[in-house]
Parts: structure tokens; sequence; C-alpha cells
């Protein structure tokens, strides 16, 4: 039963992904439209099932297959074929070929675009085969005399042109290029994404408005047929691979205004053959923009496309903040509060090839060194301890050059006294200016992070004694630098999970208590029970079983929802929520990041999805907000350390007046005893 | 205009000498101090104020030196927490500014550990030492969380009497060990030995017990050490305990504890280098200890190391006001002043010998002087030996550095005890602790009513 539950959910999903939505909901009702002209929807379930049984017999896994992504240009392909012939033996066979050879190309050209573009394949396997179909039945005589499928008179609205178009050319994506059918398909959309209905609607509009003027006929080209390439155009660009914002609009818009000429080209060249465009201007629009934003690292392309525009722009402004820096992350170098004197493209040294990298010094007051200055002695940073940022194999030492008298420096040997590391992820990272004798680490050596390396001095083009780090792209000594961030350090008592502190900020590395190690060191199948409490009142139990993902994630199942969660050196955080159980959102909410050390006075902040603390129609409104200017609703989380195990703070977001107080307490073992959001609470059960 | 008449000069009594400079480097003339105010505020305002004798502490300084010591550990080791030592100064204010500063209590004592719960820190910010726990003792701060060093076999026993009574097996401790730094004296009167294998049983007998979880190590290697390597002796042998523990019983050590004993910048009676010289600054002991440390940690793996510095935080922010009430001449000819602070206030004057500082000019040239306190006693001498010019009656002279050790373990006897003052940053004086009067020392006298006169 379940599994056939989730062959009927593949074959639903076939339909929403071409609206580019992923609920089976949606595509069941979209299915069911698609009946109202029997022939279309029939040849449809056909090339479907005809695609998803060929990819069984070659034994592709229901895990791709899943998702509808490989089935859905078959889909398209099957409704075309349904829409020019009748269904019979020979047009049945037909549809069940083309299905099966757009299946192929479905999958041929992801894993091409995938690897060589890193585009996705939209419906190019559709237009291409579908052309291919329509050009081949030229041949197929007996098709025609036989099949050729009349259609009937569909119910017609009085409606003004210009609303018939809308609808009209919105039903025609799943040919059922009828009002009634249109409207059915918006009101799904509409359901599923106010902002893809949004962008379907400035699409149309604008796509239509500009051949209209072009033209110079309006109404003809309002009622056009093809105009739904501008709507896809629009909900590609503008919701789906950019994340939903005005800028994205901007672009969406001019890539409708370039599919206008697109569009009226492709209908002269192609109507000699008699073929229809289907979606060509799309698919060759879309993915000339996606191709092109991608190349020049647009900020708004988005990573990760999720079940709805709101939900992908949701996380997109959440991560933004949340997960800043980079890969290449470093452990600041040493113990305690320094300061950065430095950072990239400084102003004194960091330049060119060499500007990503960071000096640090230590400053009291504005001032470096006590006393007057003059001798080394003075200076705070010399002879600290500098720390291995990283793991390593030391590749080079020099450990002989003598430290300069202060405001002098030594032209001939920039780099100093050095350490070079190979970190064996495919960069090195170099630290300069040790104190003359003191590298206590020899070439060929293995080092962990935070070993010691040596003392800070000031040998080399060095005027006072300070750090010099840098990440470099090659084991040779000045090689080109390239950009690394800090993970795991204190700015102003403020935790920073992974960022570039700015120059004159005061930074302190910290280190993760090994038993906050363990508390958060969650295994597979653990369950935790907790008590669900609305005030003082039982809402009900929830429990938490500890699950891993296909691709390696981990997360907590609560049976509803899926809270995922991971580590790194220095934290424990949630950072995607899927389904729907406002419980797992309280947590998620409750702490998004938990720094895996205690520091009485230690705060830290976090933007946690909207979605976490607003609900229902409200969630929806902020959404929609948001999808305009990505700052409104933002939730700002602001926690410190009440006691050890302890968490208290605030959640507060632009839509609500008063800010959410939290709680959250940790248990002496593993987990979590209790999450409190405002009213809302967890509270663990202790197994017995 | 008229000349100015030179003023007078009481007539002085010196050895002549010629030929090589003195070795002590003090002339009759120059090494001189004068000091007329301390923060800002004027000495003869304080004494007004606050009375004679007086001690003086100097909150700028305190911050100040609590901050740079800080400073030299954090900026070489990663979790650093230092505690205060209350032995050292426990006067309420002194410790609240040390709590201010981030430092957590260390105790030798019930009545000290009394004294910083009342002050409002908490039991797990507490480390309790001492050879001296009493049952009732260890309960209460088994009960509270506070950190409680281990000094000999019998303590485990009390300890697993606590755990009983309380029905608990998770009582934290640590041990106290005395090891072989390389200075001498050795401490081995406190706690288990390391090099002899008593730790090792005294950690196995806690183990075996199943009561107690072991999770610290503490030692203490003397005081006024002028030695920075034997912390570098210390830390090391630690580290190799520690990891010696984890390999044989599984037990992980969460935190060490290298006790105090930092020098302040005092001179030593009989030592030839004035402190600046003599003395190695704090950052070298910092240093030394890290080194041992990074030498014997395995990389990344930072236990709290905690810090008992007592004397070197608060030495130097100490002043004793005192006034000079007689002069005398002694047989031998040296001069004798009596001043109305003695070793009644100044326990420390055993092996310290004190910079003297005059509140005014004194005109004339130094002779060899004797200072002796209020106390009909042949001991109360504050200073043997010391160059100064003819003081008249009612100079004050400025002692220091007095800051540890004083105020606590300054005795009553015979006189009252005087008020304590502390210049605060903002430059006023506040009294923080009031001069003692006969009801301090009638308040626990109990008079049996048939002894009662007339």
């Amino acid at each position: 039963m379940k599994r056939l539950g989730q062959h009927f959910k593949t074959f639903f999903h076939s339909y929403s992904e071409i609206f580019f939505l992923q609920s089976p909901v949606a595509g069941a009702f979209l299915f069911l439209v698609t009946l109202t002209n029997p022939n279309v929807g029939i040849a449809g379930i056909v090339s479907v099932l005809a695609a998803y049984l060929f990819a069984r017999l070659i034994g592709m896994s229901e895990t791709f297959l899943s998702s509808g992504f490989f089935t859905y240009n078959a889909l398209l392909v099957g409704l075309s074929i349904g829409y020019l012939f009748a269904l019979g033996p020979l047009s049945l066979f037909f549809i069940v070929i083309a299905g099966i050879f757009t299946f192929m190309l479905s999958v041929m050209l992801n894993s091409i675009f995938f690897y060589y573009l890193k585009l996705p394949i939209l419906s190019l396997p559709f237009v291409i085969v579908s052309s291919i179909a329509y050009l081949a039945a030229y041949r197929y005589s007996n098709l025609y005399v036989t099949g050729l499928y009349a259609h009937g008179e569909t119910l017609s609205l009085d409606l003004p042109f210009w609303l018939e178009g809308f609808f009209v050319s919105l039903g025609a994506i799943l040919f059922s290029p009828n009002v009634l059918a249109g409207m059915l398909f918006a009101v799904v959309i509409l359901l599923a994404s106010r902002i893809l209905f949004l962008l379907a609607v400035f699409g149309f509009y604008l796509g239509a408005t500009i051949t209209g003027l072009m033209e110079g006929a309006m109404v003809s080209a309002f009622l056009q047929i093809y105009n739904f390439n501008f709507i896809l155009i629009a909900i590609a660009i503008g919701g789906v691979y950019l994340v939903p914002s005005p800028k994205s609009y901007l672009i969406a818009g001019i890539a409708v205004a370039v599919a206008t000429m697109l569009l009226d080209a492709i209908h002269i060249f192609w109507a000699n053959y008699g073929i229809p465009a289907f979606t060509l201007p799309f698919n060759v629009v879309t993915l000339t923009f996606l191709y092109v934003l991608g190349l020049v690292g647009f900020p708004l392309v988005a990573l990760a496309v999720r079940h709805t525009p709101e939900e992908t722009l949701d996380e997109y402004i959440s991560n933004i903040h949340r997960f800043r820096g980079s890969f290449r992350k470093l452990t600041l170098p040493f113990s305690g509060y320094w300061t950065v004197w430095q950072g990239f493209n400084g102003t004194w040294t960091h330049q060119g090839s060499w500007q990503y990298a960071y000096d640090f010094v230590i400053d009291k007051e504005g001032k470096t060194y006590r006393s007057e200055g003059t001798r080394l002695e003075d200076y705070y940073a010399f002879r600290k301890p500098v720390l291995s940022p990283c793991k390593g194999r030391i590749i080079k030492v020099i450990s002989n050059l003598p430290d300069n008298q202060p405001g002098v420096v030594d032209k001939t040997n920039n780099w100093g006294n050095l350490v070079l590391i190979d970190t064996t992820l495919g960069y090195f990272v170099e630290l300069s200016h040790f104190a003359q004798n003191t590298i206590r680490v020899k070439e060929g050596e293995w080092v962990e992070t935070c070993a010691n390396l040596g003392l800070c001095g000031n040998s080399g083009y060095s005027p006072q004694p300070h750090i010099h780090v840098q990440v470099q792209a090659t084991a040779q000594l000045g090689a080109v630098t390239l950009p690394f961030s800090f993970h795991g350090y204190l700015e102003a008592e403020c935790f920073v999970a992974n960022d570039l502190p700015q120059e004159k900020s005061r930074v302190q590395p910290i280190c993760a208590t090994r038993t906050m190690d363990f508390q958060t060191a969650f295994i597979l199948e653990q369950q935790f029970t907790f008590k669900a409490l609305q005030g003082n009142q039982l809402v009900k139990t929830v429990t938490l079983s500890v699950r891993m993902a296909i691709g390696g994630e981990t997360y907590f199942d609560s049976g509803k929802g899926k809270l995922f969660f991971a580590k790194d050196e220095h934290s424990f955080y949630f950072y995607r929520l899927e389904g729907n159980d406002p419980w797992l959102s309280l947590i998620f909410a409750a702490l998004p990041r938990l720094p895996l050390v205690y520091r009485q006075g230690m705060t830290w902040e976090d933007v946690p999805p909207v979605s976490t603390i607003s609900f229902g129609w409200q969630r929806q409104l902020y959404h929609l907000a948001r999808a305009f200017y990505h700052r409104i609703g933002q939730v700002h989380y602001k926690a410190h350390w009440k006691a050890e195990g302890l968490i208290a703070g605030t959640l507060q977001s632009g839509f609500r007046h008063q800010d959410l107080p939290l709680e959250v307490v940790l248990h002496s073992s593993l987990g979590f005893s209790q999450f409190r959001v405002g009213e809302r609470c967890l509270e663990r059960q202790e197994e017995k | 205009m008229t000349e100015d008449k030179k003023p007078y000069v009481k007539p002085t009594i010196i050895k002549l000498q010629s030929g090589l400079m003195n070795k002590f480097g003090a002339s009759p003339y120059y090494a001189r101090k004068v000091r007329t105010d301390i923060d800002g505020i004027s000495i003869d305002k304080l004494v007004e104020q606050f009375g004679s004798p007086l001690f003086v502490f100097s909150e700028r300084q305190i911050r100040n030196t609590v901050r740079e010591a800080k400073e030299a550990f954090t900026s070489r080791y990663p979790n650093v927490t230092f505690g205060w030592s209350y032995k050292t100064n426990y006067l309420d204010a002194i410790n609240a500014i040390f709590h201010q500063e981030g430092s957590i209590a260390e105790v030798v004592s019930e009545m000290e550990y009394d004294k910083a719960r009342r002050l409002g820190i908490q039991g797990k910010d507490i480390i309790f030492n001492g050879p001296h726990k009493s049952l009732q003792a260890l309960k209460k701060a088994a009960e509270e969380g506070a950190k409680i060093h281990i000094d000999h076999f019998d303590e485990i026993d009390d300890l697993e009497k606590v755990a009983d009574e309380l029905g608990r097996d998770d009582i934290q401790v640590a041990i106290r060990l005395n090891l072989d730094a390389g200075i001498y004296p050795l401490w081995s009167r406190f706690g288990f030995n390391l090099e002899s294998g008593q730790a090792m049983d005294a950690v196995r007998r806690i183990h075996m017990g199943g009561k107690l979880k072991l999770i610290g190590l503490h030692c203490h290697i003397g005081t006024f050490i002028l030695e920075p390597d034997a912390y570098k002796t210390e830390t090391e042998k630690l580290v190799g305990f520690a990891y010696q523990i984890e390999e044989a019983l599984g037990i992980i050590i969460e935190y060490l504890d290298i006790g105090g004993g930092f020098p302040s910048k005092n001179k030593l009676k009989g030592t030839y280098l004035p402190p600046d010289v003599g003395v190695p600054p704090l950052d070298t002991y910092a240093e030394k200890a890290t080194e041992g440390l990074y030498n014997a940690l395995k990389p990344g793996d930072f236990p709290q190391l905690y810090l008992e510095t007592g004397r070197a935080l608060i030495e130097e922010a100490g002043y004793l006001i005192t006034t000079v009430v007689a002069s005398k001449r002694l047989p031998d000819g040296r001069k004798s002043y009596v001043l109305d602070a003695g070793v009644n206030l100044l326990f420390t004057a055993t092996w310290y010998k004190y910079t003297i500082e005059t509140d005014r000019e004194v005109q004339g040239i130094g002779e060899p002087a004797l200072l002796n306190g209020p106390l009909c006693m042949n001991i109360d001498v504050v200073d043997e030996g010391t160059l100064l010019p003819p003081l008249k009656r009612g100079t004050r002279l400025i002692l220091s550095p007095v800051g540890a050790y004083n105020v606590t373990q300054w005795m009553q006897f015979i006189e009252y005890r005087p008020a304590v003052v502390l210049v605060a940053e903002t430059g006023e004086a506040e009294l923080i602790r009031e001069q003692e009067d006969l009801s301090d020392i009638l308040r626990r006298e109990r008079l049996p009513e048939r002894l009662r006169l007339a």
C-alpha cells in the first residue's frame, strides 16, 4: 500500500514539477484538470508510465525517480502527442516510445548539464522530443488517417481578452488551452505559492504588452497561446532559480523582454516545418540567463531550490546571515584577546596577490606596547605563543632570522621566521614573523590545530611584533594568496561561528569543551521524548528520533517533520526544517546554534528562518512581504549563558512588538532537557 | 629683598666613609623617597580623615595588576581562571574587586568559605583547599558544588562519609599533590607526593571508593619563588600525571590548578638586588608555566588552568601610613624612631625590607636608624637599620608594599587595629574597614555576674 502510494506520489510530482512545485497534492489536482480533455490526459499518463516503467526496467533507484524530476518531460511529450492524435493502438505506441526517448534524453542531458554547465535541463528534452515527434509524424500517414484528434468545443466564458489570454496560455502549459483549465491552474499556483502566482501574472502581462506594442495589435498579442513562455520565464528566473527579490524580478523582466524577440523569431522559423514553438524560448532564455548569472557569481542565485520560492527565500535570508565566512576555515592562531591590525586588502602590505592575509597584535587602550615601546619586550605580543590555525604537515620552517628592533624592517627576508603548513585540503597556510629560534616544529612533522608552533616575534618585514597568517594556493614562499575565514571565536564576548573580523576588532579563539562535545554527540536511532506544553497545559508528547538522510545528513524525526542538524569544531547547529511540525520549529527557534563552550558573559546571535516562529496565514504574509524587501520581519535571536547548562535569550522579529523570551536547558549527559519559547515549551521525559 | 633664612637642621651623627662607594648604594643624601599622596589623595588629608596608622589600598593598582596577570596567562593559554587567594587579604571590598575582575574564590578554611558564600560567590566558584576541613564544612561544600581539593587520605574517608550521607556518588574532587620542582624548600607536607607513588595511590583509592569523581589536580610548589623554571617543571609533571591517570583508569582530568607562589616586588631581607632587578616579571612565570603545558599537553587539549595567585596581585596596592611618635638615641649611637604601627600590623616585616617614604621633604643627611613599633616587646622592629634624615615628631612614614597577608595576619594585641581605606578609581577615599574600638574587643567577652566589680 505504502509502495503504491509512493508510486502515485512520484506520478503526481511529474505534474507539479512543470510549475516548479514539489507537491503531490498540487500535482494530483493538475492531473485531474488535464483529464478534462481525456485524450490529452490519458496520453500524458501513458507517457509517464512508459518512462517510469522503463526506468525501473533499467534499474534506476526509487530515490532518483520519486521526485518526478526525470518524468515531467515525458509527461509533457505525452500531452503534446495526445493533443495532436486521438488515442489508438498506433498513437499509444508512438506515445510510449516518445515517452521513453524523453526519459533517456532527460537523464543524459541532466548528467551533461549538471556536470559541465551546472544548469537544470528545464523542459529541453520535451522541446526536442516533441519537435522530433511532430516532424516524424509528417510521414506517419497511417497515424493521421486514423487518429488526428478533433478538439471539441470547450467552455468559453465571456472574459475580456487580457484575462482570457492569461488563463488560456496558463492552461496551454499542460496542453489544456482553455479558460477553465487556466483558471484552475491559477488557483493551484496561488494556493501553493503567492510569489509564483504574482510572477506568472507579471511575466504574462509584460511579455504580451511588449509583443502587442511591437506588433501593433494588442488583442492578438494577448491571445497568443505561446505567451506561456513568458509565464514560465518569470517564474523560473524570478522565483525559482533566483531568490525572490526586486532585483531578481528585474532580471526576470529583462529575460521576458528578450524572450518576446526570440518567440517571434522561432515562430516564423519553426512554422515552416509546422512545429509549434513549445517551450523553446523559455528554455533558451532561462538557460542562457542562468548560465551567465552563475558564471559571474550573481549573489541571488539560489544555492538550494526548496519546495516553494517562499521556502527558498526564507532559507536564503536566514543562511546568508547564519553561514558566513568561507570553507577555508582557520582557527585564530593565538590565545586570549588579540586585535586585528590589518585584514584582507589592508592599507599597508596586504595588497594585490597577497591581499588575503591577516595581521594580529595585542592592543591595550590603543597601544600595542607598554612604556615607550622602544624595546621589543615592551610589546605585548612579543614572545606570546603562536598556535597552529589548522592541522596539516609542516613543509617549511625558517627560524634563524633575528628580531628587528621596533620600527625597523628586514626588507630582504620579507616573511621572516615562518612556518608553512600543507593542510592537505588543497591550500597552504603560512604564518610569519616568529621570534628567533623559537619555532618548536620541524619540517615533515604533522601538527594538529592549536599545537604550539613557536613564539611571536619581529623578524622579516615587521615593524612591531605581530602574527601574520595567510592562505596560499601553492607551497612556494610568496605564492598567490586565497580568501579564507576564521571560525569559532569571540568578538566582544559574542560568539562568531565563521566570519572575517574587521580591522581593529578584538578577537579571541575559543575551544570546545569535551563535556559539551559529548552532550551533543547524537547517535542514530536514539530517541528522546518530550512533553509539549502550551502554558502549563499538556498538548501532546513529541518523540524525536535521530535519523540519517541519504546524503549523510542527520536529523531529528518527529514523524511530522525533520529538523536537520550538524556540528562543526565549535558548535552544534540546526540548519533546515522540513515538514510542518510546530514543535520542531520551537526547537529550531530556541536554539539555532549552540556554541560548545561555556563562558560566563558569552553571548551569541543568530537569524533563524521566519517560519520557526510564525505559522499559518501570518507566515505566508511574512513570506510575501519579504519577497519584496528581505529585511522585513527578520528574526533576531540573541542568547547568553545564564549559568552552566542554562541558556536564556530573546527572539525579536520586525513584525512583533514584544520580544519572545526563550530558555534552553541542556541535559547533563546528552541532549536537551527543556526548550521554551514564550508560552510554548518542550520538557524532556526521563526514561525510567 | 631679604635673603631666605636657612632652615634649622637637627644635628646627625654618621660614620665617615672614604674610598670605594658603599655596596648598598644608599648614600646619605640620595636614596631618599618622598610620597605626598596615594593616587592623588594627600597623605595629610587621609590621616586627617581616617587617623593614623592607616592602611590604604589603591583600587587602580589592584585592577591593573590582576588584568596584567590575567593577560600574561590568557594570551599564552586559552583556558585560564584566576582564583583569588582569600588568605592573602580577605576584606570584603578587596575580594569584591577581584571577583568583579572575573576571579573565583580560593579558600583554605571554613571561615573563608563562609565569607565567600556570604559575598554571593556560588559554591561552584569556590576552590576549597587546606589541610583542615571539618566534616560539616565538607558536607556544605559538597552540597554547594564547591571544588574540593583533598589534602590527605583521611579526607577521602571523610568525603566518602559525606557522599553516603547525601546519597550521592558524584561529588567532584581534586587532589593536592606535592612534587619536586627543583627548588628548595620542598613543600612536602601538603597533599600527596607524586614521585613516591603516593599520589597515584590516592587516585586509585578514590577510584575504588566509587563515591567521588576526580576531575582536577592541584599543586602549590611554594611561596615567593624566584625561579620561574620551577613552574615549567610543575606543569610538565602535572600534565604527565593527568595523562597517566587517564591511561590507567580512564579518568579525564578536567582542570589543573598550579597554585600560586609568584613573588611580589618586595625586597626580601638579605637580598642584594632591588626587586625590580632581582624579581623576574610575571610574564616570565607565565611563559615558563605555559611552556611546560605545551611541552606535555596533546595538541588541542586545553584543560582548564587555575591559578591561586595572591601575593603578586595585591602586595603593591597596599600602603601603611604611620606616624613618628618619638625619637631616641640608642647607646650604640643609632637613632631609633617609635612609630604608631609595628609588627602587630606588619606581620610580613619578618621577611621584608619595606620601602620607606616620608610625606614631606626632610632636610639633613641620612643617618642609620631603627624603626620600632608601639608594642612593649623587644621584637617590635619594623626596620633594623635604614638611613633616614632626622625626623621630627609627627612626620608620617609611608611603608610599602604591604598589601599581602598583613590585614589578615595582623593582631589586636594591646592596640586597636586601624582603619583600612580604599582609594577608588574615581579618586575618592572609601572606608572599607573601620578603626576598632573597645566594643569590638568586648563584644565576645562575657563577665560572670559574680566577678562584676561594684
